[in-house]
């Protein structure tokens, strides 16, 4: 609650301001009547956040561009916040930002390539069947957290929210057919990718991510940590058993516990600047149409 | 006539004219409008957000709901009394506390129909569906009875009792967020003590009976008011009281300096007069909860934090006041506070650095002189409250019996320094205390005085009676 002290925060709520338009010129690519505007502004996003990761590393190839080409370790809220902030552009943006917001990354993706040292293959960022996989790691992690600890998500919205997604993975070069259009589908493709692994990388990546040291703060710290906990919780048993995870005690994971902990969270991020005010608008754009 | 007759007679001149305005107003204090001028003069405050408003007990539960609307209350406490709040935080807080959003009309309509069995349309012979005033975890709508009273009814949003009083529960989250948010504070004490206000503050009930004990005892005062509850209207989640109009603290600000000594007098004596006589303390000294009708007079609003006090817990205070302001019996004050667990008995520290520490707590009554309580002086105090670090700290303990009087003793002097209020306080105190019974000091204070005296007779017409 301490903004001082929850700096790491800032960066995301800078971005956060900043992808909520205030005079968009058109209701952008999912528009507001989408299942993603609410689903992408759900509390418990920062637990997706966190799964998304773990998720995403357990492929060598993502998890080599990502180590061999990304600044994430000198900043990771930093990092974060740009991944944010491209999320929130793309979804609350309106058309012309989001497709800039796309090709930018397209743009950097084009020298992001080189050689995973464990498992001795070539990858480049454009790669279809790597952005797709990145993809379906976030996209199920949003799925899956939210069902769980978020608004109430229907597996008819959930659906509906995979299917509209598409158009997220279509803007950064992934063919819009190779795209799974359910939940079921979408995590069918996850278990059929066959170079699933935990690399040194990915191991040393998330446990930075579970105990940034840029929380100096030992009550944070802790907060942090138990998120964190929920995160692997949240895992499918193969990931958690990858990373050599133990499952976390079922009291840690229950539903109120841990809204209580993502709603703690969500007030010290909505009380920076211009949080609140941006879901606001998002908020009332909702509401204009009904 | 040498300039000090003159200043003299001046002072009596307007001491008379002062005696005179009040001496109008009693019995008709607050002259009686019609209904319908009341309910019509009680204004939509800007604040709330009716283009947000809450059209579910699902969005009540997302924006209040898992902590928030805890950790928001406890944001508010804390920004009263934490010392090293930055500056950020500080307008955090204010933002989020200034976005109100009420309940759709649907909303609020559903909540009086669950609790009072009817359309709030056929209870009330008027009902204005768009609320006037934000409360903490409801909002207040102005109508007319049946029977054609005006008043004011406070509705809780729904479902909000059943998730503060989960939140309350997981203590330890609680500890651990304030503990990450204010560093340097005495976690256990004030997230018990918050806890115990929220849990208190859901129920209406309470609230209701708390507030009639208030509204009997203040029944004719010449400048304290509150309103009376309408008990056929009022549930655990709705409460009915008098609706009454007037001006907000913002407002009293803009008024000239005599206006807001006024003011303070009132608010200083309604916090005396409750404690020492009616053995009561009321718990949110917060601007909002107060209404200013002028020369002094002051309606008090919000009576959900409430304790009643025992003459054991009181004999004390009385004991600690009297030997420190009048017997100067040092030692004796300080078994005072060792009695009523201010302070650990045989804790090894001088007892004067006991009376210096805590003597600034009764600063204002300390001396017989007028006395301006600066914004300064307010902070100050303040500052010590939760100090977590002086040489007394590891002795020193607020007991649980005390803490809303001191959270409110707090309140009431940022109250008092913002308005920079000067007065004899302890000329005052004398009147009120029981163990003085002091003489009218105030143009107030002799109105209060023959007020007591009618209430005296009065009371004594009952018993006599009955």
């Amino acid at each position: 609650m301490d903004t001082a002290r929850l700096s790491p925060l800032e960066p995301l709520a800078r971005a956060f301001q900043r992808a909520v338009p205030e005079h968009p010129a058109d209701d952008g690519l999912f528009g507001r009547r989408s299942i993603v505007w609410r689903v992408n502004r759900d509390r418990s996003f920062p637990l997706a956040g966190m799964r998304s990761l773990m998720v995403q590393a357990l492929h060598p190839l993502a998890m080599a561009g990502v180590a061999q080409h990304s600044n994430w370790r000198q900043d990771p809220f930093g990092r974060l916040a740009a991944t944010s902030s491209y999320l929130l552009t793309t979804t609350y943006g309106d058309t012309v930002s989001a497709l800039a917001a796309a090709a930018w990354v397209r743009k950097i993706h084009v020298h992001v390539r080189g050689t995973d040292a464990v498992t001795g293959l070539a990858y480049s960022a454009e790669d279809p069947a790597l952005l797709l996989w990145v993809h379906a790691g976030m996209v199920d992690s949003v799925v899956t957290v939210a069902q769980r600890y978020g608004r109430p998500l229907s597996s008819e919205d959930a659906d509906r929210y995979v299917a509209e997604m598409v158009r997220f993975a279509e803007i950064v070069g992934v063919p819009r057919d190779d795209v799974p259009t359910t939940v079921q589908a979408l995590r069918g493709y996850i278990e059929s990718v066959g170079l699933r692994q935990a690399t040194p990388a990915a191991r040393d990546a998330i446990q930075t991510v579970l105990d940034p040291p840029e929380i100096e703060e030992d009550d944070m710290r802790q907060l942090w940590r138990d998120l964190g906990q929920v995160a692997v919780g949240t895992l499918p048993d193969w990931a958690r058993d990858m990373y050599g995870f133990q499952a976390p005690p079922p009291e840690l994971m229950e539903r109120e516990s841990v809204r209580q902990l993502l709603g703690a969270l969500d007030l010290a991020f909505e009380g920076l600047p211009g949080v609140l005010e941006a879901r606001q608008r998002i908020e009332l754009r909702i509401r204009a149409t009904e | 006539m040498s300039a000090a007759t003159a200043a003299m007679r001046q002072s009596r001149i307007s001491r008379g004219a002062a005696l005179a305005r009040l001496a109008l107003r009693i019995g008709g204090r607050y002259v009686a409008r019609s209904p319908k001028l009341l309910f019509a003069s009680v204004e939509h405050r800007a604040e709330l957000r009716h283009d947000l408003a809450y059209r579910s007990a699902d969005e009540v539960a997302e924006e209040l709901g898992s902590m928030k609307g805890v950790l928001m209350k406890l944001g508010q406490m804390a920004s009263y009394i934490y010392d090293d709040m930055p500056l950020t935080f500080r307008a955090a807080m204010s933002r989020l506390q200034h976005r109100a959003a009420p309940m759709t009309p649907e909303l609020a309509a559903s909540v009086i129909r669950e609790e009072l069995g009817g359309e709030p349309e056929q209870l009330f012979r008027e009902w204005d569906p768009l609320p006037f005033a934000a409360a903490s975890i409801g909002q207040v709508h102005r109508a007319i009875t049946r029977d054609g009273r005006a008043v004011a009814v406070k509705v809780q949003y729904p479902g909000i009792a059943r998730s503060i009083t989960s939140d309350l529960r997981n203590v330890g989250l609680l500890r651990r967020v304030v503990g990450a948010a204010f560093p340097g504070l005495d976690t256990r004490s004030f997230v018990d003590e918050v806890s115990d206000r929220l849990r208190e503050e859901v129920d209406y009930v309470r609230e209701a009976g708390s507030q009639e004990v208030f509204a009997r005892y203040y029944d004719g005062h010449p400048v304290i008011r509150v309103p009376h509850v309408v008990p056929e209207l009022s549930t655990a989640r709705v409460l009915t009281s008098e609706l009454v109009s007037g001006s907000s603290f913002d407002d009293l600000l803009t008024w000239d300096q005599h206006e807001r000594d006024l003011a303070a007098e009132t608010i200083h004596r309604f916090v005396f007069r409750s404690l020492y006589r009616l053995h009561a303390f009321n718990g949110d000294p917060h601007p909002g909860n107060y209404l200013f009708h002028g020369d002094g007079r002051v309606t008090f609003l919000d009576f959900g934090l409430t304790k009643m006090f025992t003459e054991a817990d009181l004999n004390p205070l009385i004991d600690a006041v009297r030997c420190l302001v009048f017997e100067k019996d040092y030692e004796a004050f300080r078994a005072a506070l060792e009695q009523a667990g201010f302070l650990k008995p045989g804790a090894p520290v001088p007892t004067q650095l006991v009376v210096d520490r805590f003597g600034q707590f009764y600063g204002t009554v300390l001396q017989d002189a007028p006395m301006t309580i600066t914004p300064a002086y307010a902070s100050a105090i303040v500052r010590r409250f939760f100090d977590a670090r002086g040489p007394l700290a590891p002795y020193s303990d607020v007991p649980r019996e005390y803490v809303i009087m001191q959270r409110i003793n707090l309140g009431l002097y940022a109250l008092l320094g913002s308005l920079n209020a000067t007065a004899n306080w302890r000329r005052i105190a004398e009147e009120i205390w029981p163990f003085r019974n002091g003489p009218p000091s105030t143009p107030i204070g002799e109105a209060e005085a023959r007020w007591e005296a009618t209430r005296a007779s009065t009371t004594l017409e009952k018993v006599i009676k009955n």
